[in-house]
C-alpha cells in the first residue's frame, strides 16, 4: 500500500505553488499565523501607549490642553483639555487593549504559533484550518474593541476589568454601544483563545518527533503547553461573564442587579476567576522564553531544568485559588479572605524558584550580552520587583491600604512591562532571523534596551512610594485632593519619564520595521542555539521539515563536554554514541 | 532509520511521533474542548446555583411555570438521539455503511426535534409572560404571581427567568450547532460513503460532542425543571 | 480503533437504565413526600449517575487510557472550588 500521511500535510518544503492569497492572507501555515498575529498585536501595543500617554499627560499637567489636544472632538476634550469622562475611558481602554490585543496575543498568539511545531519537530499545528480561525477570530475581536473607541459616547468607562453593576447599567457609566462592543469583543476573543489552545495542547502532545520526550521539550514549550491549559479552562468563564452581563445591558436579566436579587459580587467572583489565571497566561510564556535565551547567553544548561518544569506547572494549579486577593475590599467574608492570603504567599515559592534557577544558570556562565540576553536579563531582576510587591501586598491587612491605589499599578506594570514586555523585546530580535531570514540591530537594540530599561524604571518605580503616600488608581486629577498635592512634583516627573519611555519605542519600532526590509541576512543559527528551530533555513520554509527530525538529548546542552569545537550541541544531531529512539507511534498493518 | 513507508493508521496519532495521548489527534483535540465546554457551562450553571441559593425568597416551584412533562418527553429524545449516535458510531466501526446513515440520520431527526419543542416552549412561555426579565406586566403570570407569591416565586421572578433562558438558551445554541455539525457531515461525507472501518474519526468526534450536549442537559433538566 | 480493545457495551441496555432513572426522576421530584434537602440530594444523585452512565459508556471513557479521562476530570474540581467559594462568600 502507498504511504499516506496521516493527515493531507504534506509538507512542500521545495515548490510552494500556491496564490498569494493562500501564502500571506488566508494562510494556514503556523508561522504565518504568528507573523500576522505579530503585526496586529504590535499596532495594539502601540494604541495602548498611545492611550498611555494621553493618561500621563492629564495626571501630570492636569486641567492643561495637551499637545494634539485639538484633534480630539469637544465632547472628550474640551479645548484640547481632558474631560474626566474621555479620561476614565483612557484608563479603561488602555487596560483592555494591553492586556487582551496587545500582551496576550504577543506571547501566546505569536509564539505559541511560531515555536511550537518547529521546536517539537512537525509539520504544522494538529489542526491548521482552526489556527486560522482563531487569528481571525481575534482581530474580528481587536476590531470590534478599536470600534469602540469611535462610537458614540466612546469606549468603556469602568476599568479594564468593566465591574458591575456600573457596567450593567449604561444609564449610570454613560457607554451604551461601547460596552455592547467590549462584550461581544471579549466573547469572540474567548473563542480565538480557546481555539488557539485546542491547537498548541493537541499538537504539542500527539505530534513531537521521535526523541522528543516530554523533559526533552524547552521550557519555552512547556510554558506555553502550560499556558494553553490555563487558557482554555479559564477563557471560556471571562465568555460567560460577558455574556451574563451583555444581557444584564439589553435584554433586562438581573444577574448583577442587587435590587432584583442578583449579586455584584458575583461579576467580581467569575472575572477574577478568569482574571487570575490570564496574568499567569501573561507571564509563564515569558518565563519560558526567558529561559531559553538565558541558557543561550549563558552558554550553560538551564540550572534545575526539572524544577522548572515543576515550578510553571504549581504556579499554573496554584493560580486557580488565589483570585480572591484582588477582591480583598469588595467587602467579601474574611475567612474565605484569608484563605486566599493564604494561597497568594504560597504561589511566591514556586516562583521565587524560577529566579534562582536563572540566577544559577548565569552563574559562572561564559555570558553573552547580546540584545536577547540584556532583555531577558533586566526581566528577571524587574520580576523579582514586581514579584516582591506581589508578595508584600499579598498580606490583605497591607492591602486593605494599598488596594486600588499607584502601588498596584507599579506591582502590574513591574511584572507586565518589567516582566513580560521586556520578554517580548528579547524574543523578537531572537527569534526574527527564523521568522523573516533578517537580523535585527544590535546596536539600535541596545541602545533601544538601555534607554528603556532607565525611563522605564524612572516612570514606574515612583509609583510605589505614590501607591504608598494613598494615590488613588484610576482617578482624574489628583490635585483635588490636599493630601496628594505634595506628590505632583512626582506626578508630572512620572509624565516626562513616560513619554521619554513612549519615544524610545520609537527606536524599536524602526529597527523592526527597517530590519524586515534591509536587516543584515541571518545565518540559520545566528545564536548558536540548540532548538530543533535552528536546523531549520532562515526564514523556516512552508512545512518545515521535509522529513520530520529524530531528537537525542535535552535543549540546553551547551558547553556539552561531548564536544570540544563548540559550546552548543543541537538536539537533533546525532553522535556516534547516539542511539535511536526505542519509541515511535508504530503502524498497524 | 524509521520513516512512513508503511500504512498509516488513522485511528492511531501521527506517525512517526512520540507516544502522545495514545489517541488520534482529532478525538484528543474535542475532550480538550469540551474540557473549555465545561467550564463555559460553570459560569453559566454556577452563577444559576450561586445566585438561588443566595435569595432569601422562594424561588418558584418547578411545574407552576415550565411544563415539565413536555420537557420529560424532550429529556428523553435526546437521550434517544444519544443511543442512535453511538449506534451509528458502532455501526461505522464495524464498516456498516447502511447503519451509520441510518443512524445518524436518526440523531439529525431527533436532536431538530428537541430544538423545536424547545422553540415551541419558549414561544408558550413568553407568551404567558415569562421573559428573562422575570414575569411581564399584565400578563398570565404576573397575575398567578400576585395570587400566588410563593409557588410562583414572585419576588425572585427576575433572577429565576434571566438564569432559566440563559441556561437553556445556550445549550440549545450548543444542541444547534451540533445538528448543523452533523447535517453537514452527512451530507458531504457519510452519504458518499468517505467513512470506513479504518477511518471515522468525524463520527467518532462529533459524536463525543454529541454525548457531552445530551450530558449538559442531563444535568440542566435536573436542576431547572426538578428543583 | 480503540487502543484497548473491548467488547461494544450493551447500548440498549444503558438506554434502558437512561429511561428508568429519567422516570425515577421525575417521580421523586413531584410525588415522594420528602423534605426539599434530601429531594435536591436524590436528584443530584441520579443525575450524576445519568450524567456518568453517558461518560462512562457512550463518550467510551471506561475504555479510554486514564490520561484521556483526566482532561475531563481536570475541569470539574475547578467548577467546584468556584461555586463553593461564592457560595460561602454568601453564607457570610
Amino acid at each position: 500500500m502507498t504511504s499516506v500521511a496521516a493527515t493531507a500535510r504534506v509538507p512542500h518544503a521545495h515548490h510552494d505553488d500556491r496564490s498569494f492569497i493562500r501564502k500571506y492572507i488566508f494562510s494556514t501555515d503556523h508561522k504565518i499565523i504568528g507573523i500576522q498575529f505579530l503585526f496586529v498585536s504590535l499596532f495594539f501595543l502601540l494604541l495602548g501607549g498611545v492611550l498611555a500617554m494621553q493618561m500621563r499627560w492629564q495626571l501630570g499637567f492636569p486641567g492643561k490642553p495637551m499637545p494634539g489636544g485639538g484633534l480630539l472632538p469637544e465632547s472628550m476634550a474640551a479645548g484640547g483639555v481632558i474631560l474626566p469622562e474621555y479620561y476614565v475611558q483612557l484608563v479603561s481602554m488602555h487596560g483592555t487593549f494591553m492586556v487582551f490585543f496587545a500582551i496576550m496575543p504577543l506571547l501566546v498568539g505569536v509564539y505559541a504559533n511560531f515555536l511550537i511545531p518547529l521546536k517539537i519537530g512537525t509539520h504544522d499545528m494538529a489542526f491548521p484550518r482552526i489556527n486560522m480561525a482563531s487569528f481571525w477570530a481575534a482581530l474580528a475581536a481587536g476590531l470590534l474593541m478599536f470600534a469602540s473607541l469611535f462610537v458614540p459616547e466612546g469606549g468603556i468607562r469602568s476599568g479594564w476589568t468593566n465591574y458591575a453593576p456600573l457596567s450593567a447599567r449604561p444609564d449610570l457609566s454613560g457607554v451604551t454601544i461601547g460596552e455592547l462592543l467590549w462584550c461581544v469583543s471579549i466573547v469572540i476573543l474567548g473563542l480565538s483563545s480557546v481555539m488557539g489552545s485546542v491547537n498548541y495542547i493537541t499538537t504539542i502532545i500527539n505530534h513531537r518527533a521521535p526523541g522528543m520526550t516530554w523533559f526533552r521539550m524547552p521550557l519555552s514549550v512547556w510554558a506555553l503547553f502550560i499556558t494553553a491549559i490555563l487558557a482554555v479552562l479559564a477563557l471560556p468563564v471571562l465568555q460567560g461573564a460577558a455574556i451574563l452581563l451583555l444581557f444584564d445591558q439589553t435584554i433586562g436579566t438581573h444577574f448583577f442587579d442587587p435590587v432584583a436579587g442578583g449579586q455584584a459580587l458575583l461579576w467580581q467572583h467569575l472575572f477574577w476567576f478568569f482574571g487570575h489565571p490570564e496574568v499567569y497566561i501573561l507571564i509563564l510564556p515569558a518565563m519560558g522564553m526567558v529561559s531559553d535565551i538565558v541558557a543561550n547567553g549563558s552558554r550553560k544548561p538551564i540550572f534545575g531544568y526539572h524544577s522548572m518544569v515543576f515550578a510553571i506547572i504549581a504556579i499554573a494549579f496554584l493560580g486557580w485559588l488565589v483570585w480572591g486577593h484582588h477582591m480583598f475590599m469588595s467587602g467579601m467574608n474574611p475567612t474565605l479572605g484569608s484563605s486566599f492570603m493564604v494561597s497568594t504567599l504560597v504561589i511566591a515559592v514556586p516562583s521565587a524558584v524560577k529566579v534562582f534557577n536563572w540566577m544559577g544558570t548565569m552563574w559562572r556562565g561564559n555570558l553573552r550580552f547580546h540584545v536577547p540576553m540584556l532583555n531577558a536579563t533586566a526581566f528577571v531582576a524587574m520580576f523579582v520587583i514586581g514579584g516582591l510587591s506581589g508578595i508584600y501586598m499579598a498580606a490583605t491587612p497591607v492591602d486593605m491600604f494599598i488596594h486600588d491605589t499607584y502601588f498596584i499599578v507599579a506591582h502590574l506594570h513591574y511584572v507586565l512591562f518589567g516582566g513580560s514586555l521586556f520578554a517580548l523585546f528579547a524574543a523578537i530580535p531572537y527569534w526574527f532571523p527564523k521568522m523573516f531570514g533578517r537580523m535585527m540591530s544590535e546596536r539600535w537594540g541596545k541602545v533601544h534596551f538601555w534607554l528603556t530599561f532607565v525611563f522605564y524604571n524612572l516612570t514606574f518605580f515612583p509609583m510605589h512610594i505614590l501607591g504608598n503616600a494613598g494615590h488613588m488608581r484610576r482617578i482624574y486629577d489628583p490635585t483635588q485632593y490636599d493630601f496628594l498635592k505634595p506628590y505632583q512634583p512626582m506626578n508630572e516627573f512620572i509624565s516626562i519619564s513616560a513619554f521619554l519611555l513612549f519615544a524610545t519605542q520609537l527606536i524599536f519600532f524602526v529597527n523592526f520595521w527597517y530590519s524586515l526590509f534591509k536587516g543584515k541576512k541571518a545565518p540559520q543559527n545566528p545564536w548558536e542555539d540548540n532548538g530543533l528551530e535552528w536546523s531549520l533555513p532562515s526564514p523556516a520554509p512552508h512545512g518545515n521539515w521535509e522529513r520530520v527530525p529524530t531528537v537525542y538529548r535535552g535543549p540546553y546542552e551547551f558547553s556539552s563536554p561531548e564536544v570540544s569545537d563548540r559550546d552548543y550541541l543541537p538536539q537533533n544531531e546525532k553522535r556516534p554514541t547516539d542511539r535511536e529512539p526505542a519509541s515511535t507511534t508504530a503502524p498497524s498493518h | 532509520m524509521t520513516h512512513a513507508t508503511a500504512t498509516v493508521d488513522l485511528m492511531r496519532p501521527p506517525f512517526p511521533a512520540e507516544p502522545g495521548s495514545g489517541v488520534y489527534s482529532n478525538k484528543l483535540g474535542m475532550w480538550v474542548f469540551l474540557a473549555s465546554d465545561v467550564m463555559f457551562f460553570t459560569a453559566l450553571i454556577g452563577t444559576y446555583i450561586i445566585l438561588r441559593f443566595g435569595v432569601s425568597q422562594p424561588w418558584a416551584h418547578p411545574n407552576a411555570v415550565l411544563n415539565v412533562p413536555l420537557t420529560a418527553f424532550n429529556t428523553f429524545l435526546l437521550i434517544c438521539s444519544s443511543v442512535s449516535m453511538v449506534k451509528a458510531f458502532a455501526a461505522i466501526s464495524n464498516g456498516d455503511q447502511r447503519g451509520l446513515k441510518l443512524w445518524l440520520l436518526i440523531t439529525i431527526l431527533a436532536g431538530a426535534s428537541f430544538v423545536g419543542v424547545q422553540v415551541v416552549e419558549y414561544i408558550k412561555l413568553v407568551g404567558h409572560g415569562f421573559t428573562p426579565a422575570g414575569y411581564r406586566e399584565g400578563s398570565l403570570l404576573a397575575e398567578h404571581a400576585v395570587s400566588d407569591p410563593v409557588k410562583y416565586g414572585a419576588a425572585t421572578a427576575g433572577l429565576y427567568g434571566s438564569t432559566f433562558f440563559t441556561m437553556t438558551g445556550f445549550h440549545g445554541f450548543h444542541v444547534t450547532c451540533g445538528v448543523i455539525s452533523m447535517t453537514y457531515l452527512y451530507l458531504t461525507k457519510v452519504l458518499p460513503g468517505k467513512y470506513s472501518r479504518q477511518d471515522y474519526r468525524g463520527i467518532e468526534t462529533i459524536g463525543l460532542y454529541w454525548h457531552f450536549v445530551d450530558l449538559v442537559w442531563i444535568i440542566l433538566f435536573t436542576i431547572v425543571y426538578l428543583i | 480503533m480503540e487502543t484497548t480493545q473491548h467488547e461494544l457495551p450493551n447500548y440498549m441496555l444503558i438506554w434502558l437504565y437512561l429511561f428508568i432513572l429519567t422516570g425515577a426522576e421525575v417521580l421523586f421530584a413531584f410525588e415522594m413526600p420528602i423534605s426539599q434537602l434530601v429531594k435536591i440530594l436524590c436528584l443530584m444523585v441520579l443525575a450524576i449517575i445519568k450524567a456518568l452512565l453517558v461518560a462512562l459508556f457512550f463518550m467510551h471513557l471506561k475504555f479510554e487510557r486514564w490520561r484521556l479521562r483526566l482532561v475531563f476530570m481536570v475541569p470539574l474540581p475547578l467548577a467546584a472550588i468556584l461555586v463553593l467559594a461564592v457560595i460561602t462568600e454568601k453564607l457570610w
